[in-house]
């Protein structure tokens, strides 16, 4: 699995919805991705790329694309 | 393996006795002190061979976000298991309203609320994932029955209390528990800081007419960080001898 794949995985298992939605989707976009949502996706996407984030990067993951780039810029994921 | 314990402000008073207290539980212990103290490193190493546990510092000064933030994201990066977080670092004020500097306000919110409250932050990250954990804050019945005098320490102790019952709904789910300690008036530096009228007021409130000991709050500590308390978030406990 690529990372690439890995990240739009957490997205699809814990918000419902398919890949072809991903590209735009933002915080509090759709129905799962509330607060609560938002920790488990954070966890899930710890748990794939065996990292710890920050809480200013979890408060500031607010779209798929600036998730992508705080974990590329932040935590040496690559895409 | 052995109950991993942080615990904040522990070279003095409550704190250091409850170090003492948790090491002959057989916890290991990372302590968080402002700074380098030989006298305390010694204690710390009395115990740990008197115990067979281990113990380990962390210097910050809970003035300090930054520094904060600093000593502590190691603990993330290694994704440490912790078991029970102590926020007990604190500094005690008093003074009337009209005599009450804001820089004062301002220092002991940082140290006694604001510090606990980024602590927390960290180490519950470690926590959630986890699945498991014990928080404990240091409130006081002085942020419960509203002295006169209080509105600097009053104030930051009722902010902690109430932060604790926030965070212990937001935080059930993850198997992790969160009780507040509100101890009067006890036998420590602080108490001693205390103008002499207010310190019998105090006294005689009480209806044990007496000071509480660090270990009778270092107790409460040990049952809220353990198993037998597997049922109780959200609390407040009063160790007070009755007010």
């Amino acid at each position: 699995m690529t990372n690439l794949e890995k990240y739009n995985q957490a997205f699809i298992d814990n918000f419902n919805v398919s890949a072809d939605k991903l590209s735009g989707l933002q915080y509090q976009g759709t129905e799962l991705w509330d607060s609560v949502g938002h920790m488990t996706l954070v966890a899930a996407l710890e748990d794939a790329f065996n990292i710890m984030m920050e809480t200013d990067d979890i408060i500031d993951f607010s779209s798929y694309e600036k998730g992508k780039e705080i974990l590329s810029t932040k935590y040496n994921v690559k895409f | 393996m052995a109950r991993q314990l942080l615990i904040t402000g522990c070279n003095r008073g409550i704190g250091r006795v409850a170090v003492g207290l948790f090491a002959e539980e057989g916890y290991d212990i990372i302590c968080c002190i402002r700074g380098e103290n030989p006298e305390f490193s010694k204690y710390a190493a009395e115990l740990m061979r008197a115990n067979h546990v281990k113990i380990e510092m962390i210097y910050c000064d809970m003035m300090d976000e930054n520094a904060i933030m600093s000593a502590f994201k190691p603990l993330l990066e290694e994704r440490r298991h912790i078991d029970v977080l102590i926020n007990n670092a604190g500094i005690a004020a008093g003074s009337l309203l009209q005599m009450t500097p804001m820089s004062q306000l301002k220092e002991v919110f940082q140290v006694n609320f604001f510090s606990a409250v980024l602590v927390t932050q960290i180490v519950s990250r470690l926590m959630m994932r986890q699945r498991s954990g014990s928080i404990i804050n240091m409130g006081s019945v002085a942020g419960l029955d509203n002295f006169s005098g209080y509105t600097s320490y009053g104030s930051s102790k009722a902010a902690v209390m109430s932060f604790t019952k926030i965070i212990a709904r937001e935080l059930a789910p993850y198997g992790i528990r969160v009780n507040a300690i509100a101890p009067g008036l006890t036998d420590t530096n602080m108490a001693k800081q205390m103008e002499a009228k207010a310190y019998d007021e105090m006294v005689s409130r009480t209806d044990m007419k007496r000071l509480g000991k660090p270990e009778e709050i270092a107790n409460a500590m040990l049952f809220l960080a353990s198993d037998r308390a597997s049922f109780i978030t959200g609390r407040i406990i009063r160790v007070d001898g009755g007010m």
